[in-house]
């Protein structure tokens, strides 16, 4: 068992030494770039999910805004048609109502001128009847009658004219 | 016993010792006194370190130039577990704001000590020293007390470099406790100061010098029956300890690796 247990400090020493060697290379070397590689790969995942999740977010927002904005476009454009067609319908109605009123006036004027016509039209009838029939009295009785005579008859015919 | 090395007693038991033990001097070495001799474990060591290095260095060759490397293949594979030990060891029990910091030293650990049980699994590393024992490196307790003397210091270290020199001492005991407690309580602490690398260094090399031992012992009836059953036996249950003793590499190392993490940890963020 002495073998087996025996103090060697020569092998301590050298373990020392080969410890150390292999902690100052492979620290420089291999442990230190490797643990910086993986602390920044592990940063980099996180911060890429962080600005995914961030990114998702706005993306959602900005979403949520267009939503609305078209809604309100959407809401906007039938009112624009809600009102084009009430202008429309009062425009209508006034056209209507302004050529009704015009075709009104000219049936009156119509109406007036030809009541107008018609008066004069009789009163020429008259006035002719009256020369014809004087004419024609006076043809027939033109050395029988007096000028008293000739009045008192127009006075009747006339009346008798006036009557009709 | 017989001499180590040589090879002639028939006794099981000694040759038993004679392969987990490590070799005579092979190359004698001293400096300013200190016997500094080449002996088996020192070369297991070296081969170890070696193959560690190069293998490192080829899987990290790229993360050393780019910024923001995608890993394939063995670095992939080699990124695997040291993501392994940075978030399953370093980062539960120093932090994440000390990995930098003691993370070089925790992986060299993991690493060398794992290299170091994975060759003492190899059956050719017998054939330096003239076929005598393959145990490893982290069988020999010279080993395990020199890595544990490691932790001891960087426990202490990492304590006053966080909380100062004397405050790391006052750390070690918790405060605000009736004075006739801590005359119980600083002996103990003192006490487990020692006791935890004593601990470490112990149970590695016991579990590495252990496999080896059950193997042999496993083994050892069919040079004294002469049986081929015997034989048949021995060799199919050795293939199924070899299995067991790759998963043992692998805890080994974890636990010798956690635990100097853990006490490390203890400093830095004393609970008391």
């Amino acid at each position: 068992m002495e073998n087996l247990l025996r103090f060697d400090t020569g092998l301590m020493i050298w373990t020392w030494i080969t410890f150390i060697a292999v902690l100052v290379i492979l620290g420089a070397k291999a442990w230190k770039p490797m643990i910086k590689a993986l602390e920044n790969r592990e940063n980099f995942i996180r911060e890429s999910l962080e600005e995914a999740e961030e990114a998702r977010k706005e993306a959602d927002k900005i979403a949520i805004e267009y939503e609305a904005m078209v809604a309100k476009a959407r809401q906007e454009a039938q009112n624009i048609v809600a009102a084009g067609k009430e202008t429309a319908e009062l425009m209508k109605a006034d056209i209507l109502n302004e050529a009704q009123e015009k075709s009104a006036g000219i049936l009156k004027q119509a109406e007036v001128q030809i009541v107008a016509e018609r008066d004069k039209a009789i009163a020429e009838i008259r006035n002719q009847i009256v020369d014809i029939s004087l004419a024609a009295a006076g043809k027939i009785i033109s050395k029988s009658l007096t000028l008293e005579d000739n009045e008192r008859l127009i006075d009747d015919a006339l009346k008798d004219y006036g009557k009709n | 016993m017989a001499a180590p090395g040589h090879g002639t007693s028939n006794n099981i038991g000694d040759k038993i010792i004679e392969h987990v033990a490590n070799s005579d001097v092979m190359i004698h070495l001293e400096l300013f006194g200190v016997d500094l001799s080449i002996t088996k474990h020192v070369i297991m060591l070296w081969i170890a370190a070696g193959l560690l290095v190069s293998a490192a260095l080829f899987a990290t060759r790229r993360y050393r130039k780019e910024d923001r490397h995608v890993p394939s293949g063995f670095s992939n594979a080699f990124e695997y577990v040291v993501d392994f030990v940075r978030t399953g060891i370093l980062i539960p029990t120093v932090g994440k704001n000390h990995v930098l910091k003691w993370g070089p030293l925790v992986m060299s650990f993991f690493f060398l000590i794992l290299t170091m049980n994975f060759l003492g699994l190899m059956p050719f590393f017998n054939y330096i020293n003239h076929g005598h024992g393959g145990t490893t490196a982290t069988g020999n307790i010279n080993v395990t007390a020199a890595l544990a003397l490691i932790t001891f210091f960087a426990i202490i270290m990492a304590g006053i470099l966080e909380h100062g020199f004397f405050k790391h001492w006052k750390n070690l005991v918790p405060g605000g406790l009736p004075k006739a407690v801590y005359i119980i309580l600083i002996p103990i602490e003192i006490l487990s100061m020692f006791v935890r690398p004593f601990a470490l260094t112990m149970r590695l090399a016991a579990n590495m010098t252990a496999g080896h031992i059950a193997m042999l012992a496993i083994f050892a009836p069919i040079f004294l029956l002469h049986n081929a059953y015997v034989g048949v036996a021995s060799v199919a249950l050795n293939v199924g300890i070899t299995f067991l003793e790759i998963i043992v590499s692998i805890v080994q190392a974890y636990v010798f690796t956690l635990l100097s993490s853990v006490f490390i940890g203890q400093s830095i963020h004393p609970h008391h």
